[in-house]
């Protein structure tokens, strides 16, 4: 009886997350192996595909283009890694500072608004304030006397932008992570700290800093995760001029795939970029010990 | 850190005053870099087409009206893609939130054979970013017939492990004597569900469901991959085409500066709403995908 009860409550249990497991099913796991499969193949105009072996991938990399998408995903997300990390953490450690706490949440707001807005917003702001007739920048530029930047069809100008955008969009995010972080320190360390006549600067340089390093790590990680996802933003900012200087992985394969019809070609790259997440995300779970739990 | 910032304010050095002058500078510098821009696009939306274009730098709205708003509206067809975006939205969310919730249930049963396996199916799926099955994905929908629906993009990110494992984190957090009590009395599974745990959960809940609105309302790749019809076309999409287009080389449009700020604001409005309840979940929802609950 008690069997036959359990039983049936399992297969209650199974019903309830049978939508889950199909969904994952379809839309995940069989265009994962959908794509590994397509990597070796070649789809003919006609329908119907053959056989290639290898030939997609020996053709990604010995082309230019592959190349230079890769070097731009390197230069872009690595720009955004490196130029966008500290902006964040000097955010918080400044949040942390005020006394006003009415100034503290304006403060954490203000910052924290880009990071809900969609790529398109952001770039139709952008364009927008970076116009080379009307726009404030340019104008100001003009009303002092220089010449105006085309911003967004200047080769050096528009991948800089690829990457202060996003720093612009997150920084407030990925402030609010480090707060989180600084306000479960010890209270007990800074008074500490204080009776041994630590100024402000030293507790913060001394304590807060060196705490933070844990969530430092993971916050570099999850941006080394990011560069290789990198779509919208180069996808709705680039043009004709621009296109080769700032196409990146994703952004090619969707060219090569959708727009070309070249499956196999777009399913090798992709398959190439899914081996270098997977072994980064084991490099991050590992060291974040993100999973563990079960 | 109220207790340390009272004593701070108790001993001030002149370095600490020092300090915290230097402390709010960066911060108004770092709050104009986003209020300029954003205030910058109110002041034009609300400028006529003329004024908008008007040399110079508009901080104000010239000859006030609501002209550009009225014009995306109706005349570029901003309507129907923002009714597009919010019938995407709400379904999308309702079936992402229930799906989290039924599947995170599940996995906070003990006993449950498979669990483990069940566990692990779900989370690998983590490690898999969507971008990078686009192409397969395409071809999936393709041959289910869902191209050029809104049906596919409710569908798009439907199921995510990241809301699997909160909803489960936080229905472990529910005393267990409540259910296994209300079993004894010979509630089903699904009744212990909808009427203990969801009411219990509703932080998380929250949580997820605000988190996937602001996703879904900024929707972008599945809709250019999967739409083709404009009809069907959601608000970003348009807005893109609108706001985007023929600046990049010539800085000028046929759509003047009025209209497309107008959209700007239209797309935002829904965000900058939700933001005073979202607030309330930040930090949990935050690190949702972050760190390590």
């Amino acid at each position: 009886m008690q069997i036959t009860g359990n039983m049936r409550r399992y297969a209650w249990l199974y019903v309830m997350i049978l939508p889950v497991l199909a969904y994952l099913a379809l839309f995940v796991y069989y265009p994962l192996v959908q794509g590994v499969i397509s990597s070796f193949q070649e789809t003919k105009l006609l329908g119907g595909t053959t056989w290639v072996g290898t030939q997609n991938y020996e053709t990604a990399i010995n082309t230019k283009q592959f190349w230079q998408v890769v070097r731009n995903t390197v230069l872009i997300g690595g720009g955004i890694i490196v130029l966008g990390f500290f902006p964040p953490i000097m955010v918080a450690l400044a949040l942390n500072e005020l006394v006003s706490l009415a100034f503290k949440k304006m403060a954490q707001t203000t910052v924290y608004i880009p990071h809900l807005f969609s790529w398109v917003v952001i770039a139709g702001m952008w364009m927008y304030i970076l116009a080379p007739n009307g726009g404030i920048v340019n104008e100001t530029i003009k009303a002092l006397g220089g010449e105006p930047i085309s911003f967004f069809t200047s080769i050096p100008w528009s991948r800089f932008l690829m990457i202060a955008l996003p720093i612009w969009r997150d920084m407030g995010y990925y402030a609010i992570i480090y707060l989180a972080a600084i306000t479960s320190i010890n209270p007990s360390l800074y008074e500490a700290a204080r009776v041994d006549g630590a100024s402000r600067f030293q507790q913060t340089w001394q304590i807060t800093l060196p705490l933070l390093k844990p969530t430092m790590l993971v916050v570099f990680m999850l941006n080394t995760l990011g560069m290789l996802r990198i779509f919208d933003q180069i996808f709705i900012m680039r043009n004709p001029v621009t296109k080769r200087y700032v196409d990146v992985l994703m952004t090619y394969v969707y060219d090569l795939g959708i727009l070309q019809g070249k499956i196999g070609l777009a399913s090798a790259i992709s398959v190439m970029v899914l081996g270098a997440t997977l072994i980064m995300t084991a490099i991050v779970w590992t060291v974040t010990g993100f999973g563990k739990e079960d | 850190m109220s207790q340390s910032q009272d004593s701070a304010r108790m001993h001030k050095t002149i370095g600490d005053r020092i300090y915290q002058a230097g402390v709010i500078i960066f911060l108004v510098v770092a709050m104009s870099l986003m209020i300029i821009p954003f205030w910058n696009v109110v002041a034009v939306a609300f400028s006529s087409a003329i004024g908008s274009m008007s040399s110079g730098i508009i901080l104000w709205p010239r000859d006030f009206t609501v002209n550009g708003f009225e014009i995306i509206w109706k005349n570029l067809g901003l309507e129907r893609a923002f009714m597009n975006s919010v019938i995407v939205t709400f379904f999308g969310t309702i079936a992402h939130v229930l799906l989290a919730c039924l599947a995170g249930y599940v996995l906070i049963q003990k006993d449950l054979p498979g669990k483990r396996l069940l566990v692990g199916f779900i989370l690998a799926t983590m490690a898999i970013p969507g971008e990078l099955i686009i192409i397969p994905l395409f071809v999936v929908y393709k041959s289910l017939g869902l191209l050029d629906s809104l049906f596919a993009l409710i569908l798009s990110g439907m199921v995510s492990g990241f809301s699997i494992l909160l909803m489960r984190n936080f229905f472990s957090g529910v005393p267990f004597d409540l259910a296994e009590s209300a079993r004894i009395d010979g509630a089903s599974d699904f009744r212990i569900f909808a009427s203990i745990y969801m009411p219990l959960a509703k932080a998380g809940i929250a949580t997820i469901a605000l988190f996937e609105m602001v996703g879904r309302w900024n929707m972008f790749l599945p809709v250019i991959l999967y739409i083709n019809d404009s009809s069907k076309y959601t608000l970003q999409v348009v807005l893109r085409s609108l706001v985007t287009e023929n600046q990049g080389n010539s800085g000028t449009s046929m759509i003047t500066p009025n209209v497309q700020m107008a959209g700007i604001l239209i797309a935002v409005l829904p965000l900058l709403l939700l933001y005073p309840i979202m607030q309330r979940y930040f930090v949990k929802g935050i690190s949702l995908g972050a760190v390590k609950e």
